[in-house]
């Protein structure tokens, strides 16, 4: 199964006549431009700013009500008459109060930013009535205070975002993408049923608030059993491995505010069920609980980070970025219980905060990222960075919004991904092991694995960056891209505004890191502000005085650049030095490929890709090429050889059972009534 | 034997310095003396010239020690060294090279090729000597040209 990028480069190609000819390379492998989006109305102007005034609006209220259960001022509240039977408890734990807020943070900009994308990109009348229920469920998931309104809220979230990725579905790429979305997070959900309705089951609630008082009782298999479901089915949600695969095809295929509200949002909300049921509900319990959360979270964000280096397709490389992070944070997150386990309470309390710090920078950052992505496919049509380029003369506004989404994302300081890289790193470095084997061996390899994650996250955004929008256009739609709605670049900048807060002053995040970390079992002694001081240990950062040094370094240049000014003589604009030649054109520029091409290399045993050179030599000798062709392909690993052999069984299994299915209509109900009789059967005798 | 023995074991070869010659009406380029920095373009040699100024920025005779210096790119570049005559195919890669040289700079036209045009001066592949084409601000005439020569013509504009 071939996912995504076939680059064909024939030798027979006529090159490009002229400079003025629009440069058509490598050939239009990309479905849009294949094939234009198809020629539906734009939805009206009222339908528009509806949809986007109301997921405004309902993220202005999980703003207000994360920041009220932050202080302590909700109660939990039960509606019976609103689903039957078993009614909705509504219950904002300090911690879904942080969760209530990422998501009031993420909807915001994008219920601004979808009024322009949904006229240039012609979104359903059905996609904007859906996109604000997708983020009140969201919202409702967070807010969840048992277990059955938590499974209500999580299908609805899971069946809104389906229909949402599913909007395009005329293109030949989205079904498949919505077919593996719907498989993989169905899968997961019924994982987390499972898990859920023993946990409820043991412990003879379904109040959350209740299960975590007797949680403590419950056998320890029952805990482990729960746990381990639970990380699988909130893994799949969260983007980890091994079920990450609807990740890189559902977020490219998907309209934009939705990719944004599912890479941002909804992705964390795998990650909250980690953190709720791991470390809230079940309390740390045995160390190798951490240890395959640890595990899990390493490898994925090495696979993530690994595949977005070499992916080509911009939303694809933001996509497996995203795995890259929620591996991040699950390595937090791992390294808090596994500590917490081992009795250093603070140290994990450190870890604990930096796991839910990176949740909100990487919901501000791959936001505006997925949100620049979306406009610039919106004006050029295109996706794919080989085809790029040159963007910053033409949309400078969306480059320089793309390019704080970059810093943030590569974790370099003065981005929003900084300071909780560092706290992550920070709180594996003071993680003193004393006659611990198992301390002793896994914190330096995870320190080597978040290292090799961080320094190729850096290679990943200075590739998407550079070659998708500096030197020059590539392809006709980038030489000449539409310009980029007000409201895009409206919703775009209000979520750069919460990248550059959180970068330089992520002490605002303190207070609702501190309440929400109350909440966690890794805190024995009571917290102060954490991030202003790190608890038991002797490190300091401070963003704000790296960006004022910054900036006063940047004047002194300035200052000492135009000393002497008048002496000089006037610059001039010259001609691109091309070691004396004439006509540089952009087929002489890096493109993603070949700007991965190293790293492919040197992971060529992980990544597995598929290159080769295929000649056609001319019949009447060997020595005459008729016709040349390289393919490049890149495949998910993982999926090509984890997903085809489980597959493979799904449709042999599928074969026999086949075998029942005559046709026969007196066979079927036969079926029923066996199957009738067995159950009743089987609950005569249970209950004797 | 290690790098460092084999160091100490050869010493300096270059050869002592001459006297200095007299200064060249030229000015440096930078308006500040005792450095020069050079892009070479052969523009159409038969490498003798070439060969000569490999020689000249070797150990023998370190031209380098005078203050002028080799470099990659034009754009680092005060002067354009010269050798050959203009062919042809080279003429727009020269002008683009000169264009690519801030100002001010100097030209200096290497060999007799390069001066006059020298035995390929009416070529059919030929447009013209350097002078002709681009124009010299020093010329050092020879076929090849003595690295002494060279080394003079360096050293006048570097004043070293």
């Amino acid at each position: 199964m071939i996912t995504d990028v076939s680059t064909v480069i024939g030798a027979g190609t006529t090159p490009p006549a002229g400079a003025a000819a629009p440069f058509t390379y490598p050939p239009a492998t990309h479905l849009w431009a294949a094939e234009p989006p198809t020629p539906a109305a734009a939805p009206s102007f009222l339908a528009r700013v509806l949809s986007g005034a109301a997921t405004v609006a309902i993220g202005a209220t999980g703003i207000a009500a994360g920041t009220a259960a932050m202080i302590g001022a909700l109660h939990p509240v039960t509606l019976d008459w609103a689903v039957p039977l078993v009614g909705v408890d509504l219950d904002l734990t300090p911690l879904g109060g942080l969760f209530a807020l990422l998501i009031g943070i993420v909807a915001i900009p994008v219920g601004i930013y979808t009024v322009g994308y949904a006229r240039t990109q012609h979104m359903g009348r059905f996609s904007l009535t859906v996109l604000p229920i997708f983020v009140a469920a969201m919202l409702l998931v967070s807010a969840a205070g048992s277990v059955p309104t938590f499974l209500f809220a999580w299908e609805l979230m899971a069946a809104t975002s389906l229909v949402l990725v599913w909007a395009d579905h005329r293109r030949p790429a989205v079904p498949q993408a919505g077919v593996f979305y719907a498989v993989l997070t169905q899968l997961g959900f019924m994982l987390i049923l499972l898990a859920l309705v023993l946990l409820a089951a043991g412990a003879g609630t379904d109040n959350f608030a209740d299960i975590a008082a007797l949680a403590d009782t419950l056998p320890g298999w029952t805990r482990s059993t729960v746990f381990v479901l639970t990380l699988i089915g909130f893994g799949s949600k969260a983007g980890l491995l091994p079920l990450h695969a609807w990740l890189p095809r559902a977020h490219p295929e998907a309209p934009s505010p939705v990719s944004a509200l599912m890479s941002g949002a909804m992705v964390a909300l795998g990650a909250y069920g980690l953190a709720r049921i791991g470390l809230q509900l079940l309390g740390p319990g045995p160390r190798w609980w951490g240890l395959c959360l640890l595990a899990i979270g390493a490898a994925s964000a090495l696979f993530g980070v690994l595949s977005a280096s070499v992916a080509t397709d911009l939303k694809r490389l933001l996509a497996y970025s995203t795995t890259e992070n929620m591996g991040l944070v699950a390595v937090g997150l791992g390294v808090a219980m596994l500590l917490a386990s081992s009795g250093r309470i603070q140290i994990a309390a450190i870890a604990a905060t930096a796991a839910l710090l990176h949740l909100v920078a990487h919901a501000a950052f791959k936001t505006l990222g997925f949100l620049s992505a979306g406009a610039v496919l919106a004006s050029t049509g295109e996706r794919d960075l080989d085809r790029m380029g040159g963007l910053v003369h033409r949309i400078p506004a969306t480059t320089v919004l793309f390019g704080i989404a970059a810093l943030g994302a590569s974790g370099l300081p003065l981005g929003a991904g900084f300071v909780s890289e560092w706290l992550l790193l920070q709180s594996l470095i003071h993680s003193p092991t004393p006659n611990d084997p198992l301390l002793a061996l896994a914190v330096p390899m995870t320190v080597g694995a978040v290292a090799l994650t961080t320094g190729l996250g850096v290679v990943v955004m200075v590739k998407a960056f550079g070659v998708g929008f500096l030197a020059r256009p590539r392809s006709a739609g980038a030489a000449d891209p539409l310009p980029v709605p007000r409201s895009m670049l409206a919703g775009m900048s209000v979520i750069a505004a919460a990248c550059v807060v959180l970068a330089v002053a992520p002490v605002v995040m303190s207070p609702a890191l501190t309440s929400a970390l109350r909440g966690l079992r890794v805190n024995a002694a009571p917290l102060g502000p954490v991030l202003l001081r790190l608890p038991g240990v002797a490190g300091t950062v401070a963003p704000a005085v790296l960006g004022a040094g910054l900036l006063i370094a940047v004047l002194l240049v300035v200052l000492i650049s135009r000393h002497g000014i008048r002496t000089r003589p006037k610059p001039v604009t010259s001609p691109l030095w091309a070691c004396g030649a004439d006509g540089l054109t952009p087929r002489m520029q890096y493109t993603a490929t070949s700007f991965a091409e190293p790293l492919q290399r040197v992971f060529d045993g992980v990544l597995r890709p598929d290159t080769g050179l295929e000649l056609d030599r001319h019949p009447g000798s060997q020595y005459v090429i008729a016709h040349a062709a390289y393919r490049a392909r890149q495949r998910d690993v993982i999926e090509e050889h984890g997903y085809t052999p489980v597959l493979r069984a799904v449709r042999a299994l599928a074969q026999v059972v086949r075998r029942a299915h005559t046709g026969s209509l007196h066979l079927y109900l036969a079926y029923g009534g066996a199957g009738l009789l067995t159950v009743l059967i089987v609950s005569l005798v249970a209950s004797r | 034997m290690g790098w460092l023995t084999r160091i100490r074991r050869i010493g300096r070869i270059a050869e002592p310095a001459p006297a200095k010659p007299a200064p060249s009406v030229v000015l440096p380029p930078t308006g500040r003396k005792r450095s020069l920095q050079i892009r070479y373009v052969d523009a159409g040699s038969c490498d003798g010239c070439a060969i000569e100024i490999g020689a000249v920025f070797g150990p023998v005779y370190d031209a380098e020690r005078y203050g002028a210096r080799l470099v990659a790119s034009p754009r680092h570049a005060d002067a354009l060294m010269v050798t050959g005559v203009v062919t042809r195919n080279m003429e727009q890669p020269l002008r683009n090279t000169l264009a690519a040289i801030p100002e001010p700079r100097i030209i200096i036209a290497v060999g007799d090729c390069a001066c006059t045009g020298g035995i390929f001066a009416d070529g059919y592949g030929v447009v013209g000597s350097v002078r002709d084409v681009i124009g010299a601000d020093i010329e050092v005439p020879g076929c090849p040209p003595r690295p002494e020569d060279i080394i003079a013509a360096l050293r006048s504009v570097t004043g070293r």
